[in-house]
């Protein structure tokens, strides 16, 4: 029972039971109306014989005379059917014809009447009349015509025939109308049926995944229907989530790595000044680097937060009408001092005005994050003598709808195959991890570029990288 | 100076107070909102030191009914959020200075130093003078005796802004913010070369050198 009213209370279920009701319903209506047409058809059939009899009678009337007539109708009269024939006066006296007794009116004045009329009398047989039953009432349907004689030509049919016929269609409607419903419920649970199986085997896949195994899918059909798209855009959804799961832990791997290395190099320093051999300088010495320790990790907790916040989106009052060319030139006039005491260059090449909706704390990390990386690596090479000096050339420029802001440096460079990890989280390239720095500088780049719903790539500048960061002026 | 320090977490609460009597200062101490506003509001500071997270009545409340009953005492915020929005929420709310968590106590230190003097009338003035250094904010003309100093605009702003706070410790954050605008922290030296520029330029040669580097800290200018 409980299980009847679980599957009542499915989406499939009620659906079906409603398109089944509202099937029934168009199926009686439609049959119906075809029951009224064809017993209109009947009667106008039934009216038209009528009148071209009549035609036929006044046409003897009128070229033979009323004996002729008389004779005419007698014979009619006489044939076995169901027509109803009356030659007479108005009054009721029969000239020739099979019925007489008719009800007031239907004689005094021209027209098309029905009524009830004694069956027994006319037919003598009454072949639907079961025993006992005194006699079976007719249901007539008569045109009056005046002839010019003043007689009444009365021609009509007994329609209990075509009740019969409207019955035995009536029957068949409710046969139909039985087996419509027995069907369209069979289909229609059938349907449900189906349709509850899949959604079934997608439930169970999700339970499994929910009890640790993602790397379970949803089984997709050849069928190609609605199911298998839903099933295939599913198991795209389950590959990201288990991608970004593996990222994740690759994240927390280098998370361990790059904050538990500073934090272990802290707790051997403290240690360290706290033996009893070390004098005070040394302590000094000890606990000036700890704190220097601690700023590092400060920075790179800051730096992930930063990130985390740019993805996971900043309210957008944050965002206001920023004036990218006014950041990039104070802070390239910022950094050129620092660049020239390494004995290198900062040159700027920025378009004027180039305005943008966007977060300028955030765009003016990002700057510097990529003057602070275009520095490190162009002053840092191995053959630091034969190489020139270390040059960083920023530009920024309008291109259609976007701004563009390159940040090149001809350093070594980074191998084509290093590139897109570079943009990653705490991802120091190898030759880099003995450099300071939290490895974050480029992936807060790249989710302050998605946050501005830009694009960030890194490139071959020969010598060199060059970073391309591409932001649409408008969000 | 007397300062009130209104911070729940005792044992930072405790490492401020005994910091800050070593530099000088008389503080007190309250450890939840309620309290720290009654304090506040009852008795004379002249500086405040508000955390934000704070039990019973938080940090930004406390600054804003001070404001509203016309309490101009310098505040500090102190705060874990260091978003750039936060930082504007807690300047909004009457906060002088926004100072995030964990932080430096010679950052602190030179920031409350720095508040307090805002509060006196010095404001205003249209020329600093330091020894025989004198800047005229009007002229935006720097002499160093009988000499003129030729220095670029950015320069000009960042002796600017040292000889206003003659006397006292300026960190390179408090810089970075006030002369160029930005609140982020540059991982290499960007000031110190911006700083070793102006000194060569304002002390090379001279007798006494007026620009000053404090260990740990970050630059004053006295004579």
């Amino acid at each position: 029972m409980t299980k009847l009213s679980q599957i009542w209370r499915t989406t499939t279920v009620r659906l079906t039971a409603l398109f089944i009701l509202i099937f029934v319903v168009f199926s009686v209506v439609l049959l119906g109306y075809m029951a009224f047409q064809s017993s209109y058809a009947i009667q106008r059939q039934q009216t038209r014989d009528i009148d071209r009899e009549i035609a036929q009678l006044q046409q003897i009337d009128a070229n033979q005379g009323i004996r002729a007539l008389a004779f005419a109708v007698q014979r009619l009269a006489s044939r076995p059917g169901p027509g109803i024939y009356y030659l007479g006066t108005e009054v009721g006296q029969m000239v020739a014809g099979n019925v007489a007794n008719f009800p007031p009116g239907v004689l005094s004045t021209e027209g098309i009447y029905t009524f009830e009329y004694d069956r027994e009398r006319v037919f003598g047989d009454a072949p639907q009349s079961a025993p006992g039953q005194e006699h079976e009432d007719g249901q007539a349907l008569v045109r009056t015509v005046e002839l010019e004689s003043g007689f009444r030509l009365v021609v009509g049919r007994d329609i209990v025939e075509r009740r019969g016929f409207t019955a035995i269609i009536f029957g068949g409607f409710v046969v139909a109308v039985i087996g419509i419903v027995l069907l369209s419920v069979l289909a229609g649970g059938l349907t449900a049926m189906r349709v509850l199986r899949r959604i079934d085997g997608i439930s169970a896949t999700s339970q499994k995944i929910m009890s640790g195994n993602l790397s379970e899918r949803v089984p997709v059909t050849k069928r190609n229907d609605e199911f298998d798209a839903l099933a295939s855009s599913l198991n795209e959804m389950l590959d990201r989530i288990e991608q970004l799961m593996q990222g994740l832990k690759e994240v927390t791997d280098n998370v361990a790595h790059d904050l538990k290395t500073p934090l272990t190099r802290l707790r051997n320093r403290a240690e360290a000044a706290l033996r009893d051999e070390a004098d005070e300088a040394k302590r000094i010495a000890a606990l000036e680097s700890t704190i220097a320790e601690s700023d590092q990790l400060i920075r790179t907790f800051n730096a992930l937060l930063m990130i985390a916040r740019a993805e996971a989106g900043t309210p957008s009052g944050a965002f206001s009408d920023t004036d990218l060319s006014a950041i990039i030139r104070d802070l390239a006039e910022l950094y050129e001092p620092a660049a020239e005491e390494e004995g290198g260059k900062l040159i700027t090449e920025v378009e004027d005005d180039l305005h943008l909706h966007a977060n300028r704390e955030l765009l003016g990390q990002v700057v510097v994050n990529l003057i602070e990386n275009a520095l490190k690596y162009a002053i840092r090479s191995e053959t630091k003598d034969a190489e020139p000096a270390p040059v960083v050339r920023i530009s920024a420029k309008s291109s259609d709808d976007r701004i563009v802001v390159e940040v090149a440096d001809n350093g070594p460079g980074i191998p084509e195959s290093d590139r897109e990890r570079a943009m990653e989280r705490f991802v120091r390239l190898e030759k880099s991890r003995t450099e300071p720095g939290s490895g974050l500088g480029l992936a807060l780049v790249s989710a302050v570029a998605r946050l501005h719903k830009g694009t960030f790539k890194l490139e071959d500048n020969a010598p060199g990288v060059r970073a391309v960061l591409s932001l649409p002026r408008r969000l | 100076m007397k300062i009130l320090v209104i911070e729940d977490d005792s044992e930072a609460a405790k490492y401020l107070i005994q910091a800050l009597d070593e530099a000088g200062h008389v503080s007190h101490h309250a450890g939840d909102g309620e309290t720290g506003y009654a304090m506040a509001s009852g008795m004379d500071y002249d500086v405040l030191i508000v955390d934000r997270m704070l039990p019973r009545r938080d940090g930004l409340s406390i600054v804003e009914s001070l404001r509203a009953e016309g309490d101009r005492t310098p505040v500090l915020i102190l705060s874990a959020l260091g978003e750039v929005d936060d930082r504007v929420t807690g300047l909004r709310a009457g906060g002088d200075d926004y100072l995030t968590k964990p932080y430096a106590f010679s950052e602190l230190l030179a920031r409350i130093e720095v508040l307090a003097r805002r509060a006196s009338p010095a404001e205003a003035d249209t020329s600093y003078k330091v020894g025989d250094l004198t800047l005229d904010r009007l002229a935006r003309k720097v002499m160093r005796g009988d000499e003129e100093i030729l220095l670029q605009p950015r320069e000009f702003r960042l002796l600017e802004y040292l000889m206003k706070h003659s006397g006292q410790v300026v960190t390179r954050t408090m810089l970075l913010e006030n002369v160029w605008d930005y609140h982020f922290d540059p991982q290499t030296n960007v000031i110190d070369v911006h700083m070793s520029r102006l000194r060569s330029k304002v002390d090379r040669g001279q007798k006494v050198q007026l620009l000053q580097t404090i260990r740990g800290a970050g630059y004053m200018i006295r004579d």
